[in-house]
């Protein structure tokens, strides 16, 4: 705090007037890399798309990429499924509109992370057990454990990837690309994308259109 | 069961027994019929590369959907330098409407087996897994059976047919997803990974499961091999087109009846659609085939003039069809060919796999064009919009999927092109299909 009035403008004004007369300078990025320091750690940034939705899919291949498994997320798949509990907000800060809330302090909704902490575990060990905590087992492993609980919980996935040593990102990637697995919450019918084009393509041939069965749902753009 | 369709007694039968009826399991009776012989003539009397040299010289190629020479493959496999070799028999059969594979699984169990057993002692492998869908219960029974029964018989297993040389063949339930047909994905899923295509090359005949050489195939293709070996490779070049001689196992559908067949490749299209298009069968007056759909969910619409097109490999593709699944589905003048192919498009962005941008985005980009054409809400240049990012998938695509998800889009714009403006101009449906917006408003019919 100062006590002379007008100091702070002044102080203000003094480091545009030294800006000014510098040198400007224009980075001929990619051409000349920029010098990074050592430590610099960057800030991942998602892009926005021209209609102002984020561009990332929560696709998960980044976080399987990264080698020091820095990325999580969370929000909702393509394929419109619940996807995953919040990873730590300085990874991803900017994911998702929630996000904003946990800037400002407050909690998230969050239905997959509730469960996070409510489960009764035992049931993995013994399946882990079973299948002698072995990473090549792992959709072997995660079927076991959607037939236990009726789907795969979050908390499982965390304990399958201690225990088997898989990385948990790959093991939700592999969890939510099957259609038979349930992750997060129960489904009320996982796997039914087979019976849905059936029934679409009967209704198509037989002069009903292909609704309402498959086709009804939203187009995958518009979710 | 699925049904057999009655072909002409002139088309010959590699792949499904003559005679339905009897246990398929039982090994002594099919031993009677010739089963295991070819193994027996390979391991005793022939080199693993007079094996490789025979299915080269047969000119088969894959049943799979591509059509690759299967002789190459074995070639690469058997010469690339690894101490461990798999073979995997791809009997996932990916397309919900066709049962084609699964079929052979359940009725002629020891051909994939025998079949597998000869691939793997032409390209050395000492393991061989046969990936089938989870809910094929059936098919997965009677390959316990049969595998065992082969294995107490000695025909297979650690001394196989007496030669101390060691082969084994496990099944390996797979599910969860439509993409486990596709070779690479389908390794994936037997490592127990998130199934995604992966860069070719190296081919999975060069670096497949867990890094080695494998040797994927089709259980259709393998099935084939022990007729080569008993019959020759000359005799099995005689049978169908020159260019890709043998059977396939084709899933019709059409109004008049719906089934499996075992057809010569290279027989007219026409030939096989009036197999399940009821010509005065039945009393329902017959109504006039619009359109017929060769390759299932990403195949191709072909008007009726193109039934003269045979069934075969370059000539569909060609055309913008393919043999993919080998469904074959007749749709009459009560279908929409928009309609269609908006469901197919659907369905192939639903499916793929997430890892690329044509396959993440340029499929589902599509599909939204292709559902603006069947509302009748077209935007302008949507019609040129589809073309363009038709070819941009093709032209960048990472695996066959996204490629070939582009026709049923570009083949119904080929041939369907009066159809197709009805929706975009006037907004009306010939068929009264789709409901386009415009004439709901405006009251029109
Ligand atoms: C989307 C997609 C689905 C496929 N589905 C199957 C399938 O269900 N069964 C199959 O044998 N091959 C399928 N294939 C082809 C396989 O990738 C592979 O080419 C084949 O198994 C190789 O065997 P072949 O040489 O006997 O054809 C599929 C390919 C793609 C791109
Ligand atoms: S999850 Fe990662 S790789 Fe996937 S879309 Fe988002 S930022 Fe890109
Ligand atoms: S389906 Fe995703 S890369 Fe082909």
């Amino acid at each position: 705090m100062s006590f002379v009035p007008g100091l702070g403008l002044v102080r203000g004004m003094a480091l545009t007037l030294r800006r000014f007369f510098e040198p400007k300078v224009t980075n001929l990025y990619p051409e000349v890399p920029a010098s990074i320091p050592p430590k610099f750690r960057g800030r991942l940034q998602l892009l926005y798309d021209e209609y102002g939705t984020l561009k990332c899919e929560t696709c998960f291949q980044c976080a399987q990429a990264c080698p020091v498994e820095c990325i999580d997320m969370g929000g909702v798949d393509t394929k419109g499924r619940y996807a995953i509990h919040w990873g730590p907000p300085e990874t991803y800060g900017e994911r998702r509109e929630e996000s904003a809330l946990r800037r400002a302090g407050r909690t998230v909704p969050d239905p997959v992370y509730e469960h996070f902490h409510g489960i009764d575990l035992h049931a993995v060990d013994e399946i882990l057990e079973g299948f002698d905590h072995d990473p090549k087992e792992l959709l072997g492993i995660l079927a076991a454990i959607q037939a236990e609980y009726g789907y795969v919980p979050v908390a499982a996935l965390k304990r399958v990837s201690q225990s088997t040593g898989a990385w948990y990102a790959m093991l939700y990637g592999t969890a939510t690309y099957y259609d038979h697995l349930a992750v997060g919450a129960p489904a009320a019918a996982p796997g039914r994308a087979d019976e849905a084009y059936l029934g679409a393509l009967d209704g198509a041939l037989s002069g009903r259109g292909a609704r309402p069965d498959a086709a009804d749902d939203a187009p995958a753009g518009e979710r | 069961m699925t049904n057999l369709l009655a072909t002409p007694s002139s088309w010959p039968r590699v792949l499904l027994p003559a005679t339905d009826g009897g246990d398929p399991t039982d090994l002594d009776s099919a031993i009677r019929t010739g089963a295991f012989e070819a193994l027996k003539t390979a391991v005793r009397a022939m080199t693993p590369s007079q094996v490789v040299t025979a299915v080269a010289g047969s000119g088969l190629r894959g049943r799979g959907g591509a059509g690759f020479p299967s002789g190459t493959k074995w070639r690469a496999a058997a010469s690339a330098p690894e101490a461990r070799r798999y073979v995997v028999a791809n009997g996932y059969g990916a397309d919900p409407a066709v049962q084609t594979d699964r079929t052979l699984l359940e009725r002629a169990p020891f051909a994939v087996i025998e079949g597998m057993a000869l691939a793997a002692y032409a390209i050395d492998a000492r393991q061989g897994f046969i990936a089938v869908r989870s809910d094929a219960e059936a098919a997965i029974r009677t390959l316990e059976a049969a595998i065992s029964a082969a294995e107490e018989t000695g025909l297979i297993g650690p001394d196989a047919v007496e030669t101390g040389w060691p082969v084994r063949i496990e099944i390996r339930p797979v599910q969860g997803a439509y993409m486990l047909g596709e070779e690479t994905v389908l390794l994936k899923a037997l490592e127990g990974k998130r199934g995604q295509p992966e860069q070719r090359p190296p081919h999975p005949a060069e670096q497949g499961l867990f890094g080695r050489p494998t040797l994927v195939h089709n259980v259709q293709t393998l099935a084939a091999v022990p007729w080569i070996v008993n019959h020759g490779a000359e005799a099995y070049a005689a049978i169908g087109s020159k260019a890709s001689p043998g059977t396939i196992l084709v899933q019709l559908r059409g109004p008049g009846g719906a089934g499996i067949a075992e057809v010569p490749i290279g027989t007219k299209l026409r030939d096989l659609v009036d197999l399940v298009h009821a010509r005065g069968r039945g009393s329902e007056p017959e109504r006039p085939i619009k359109a017929v759909l060769v390759g299932g969910p990403s195949g191709g619409f072909l008007p009726p003039d193109l039934l003269d097109t045979p069934y075969e490999y370059d000539a569909l593709r060609a055309v913008d069809a393919h043999i993919g699944s080998g469904s074959i589905v007749v749709a009459d003048d009560q279908a929409c060919i928009v309609d269609l192919a908006r469901l197919l498009t659907r369905f192939c962005a639903d499916q793929a796999c997430g890892k690329t941008i044509p396959c993440r985005i340029g499929t589902r980009r599509l599909s939204e064009i292709v559902d603006r054409m069947a509302a009748g809400t077209p935007r302008p240049g949507d019609a040129a919009l589809a073309l363009d990012l038709a070819s941009d998938i093709v032209g960048s695509a990472l695996c066959d999927h996204e490629r070939l998800a582009t026709l049923p889009t570009t083949s119904a714009m080929r041939y369907f092109r009066p159809e197709l403006d009805d929706h975009l101009l006037r907004s009306t449906c010939p068929a009264g299909v789709c409901h386009p917006i415009a004439v709901a408003l405006a009251g029109r019919a």
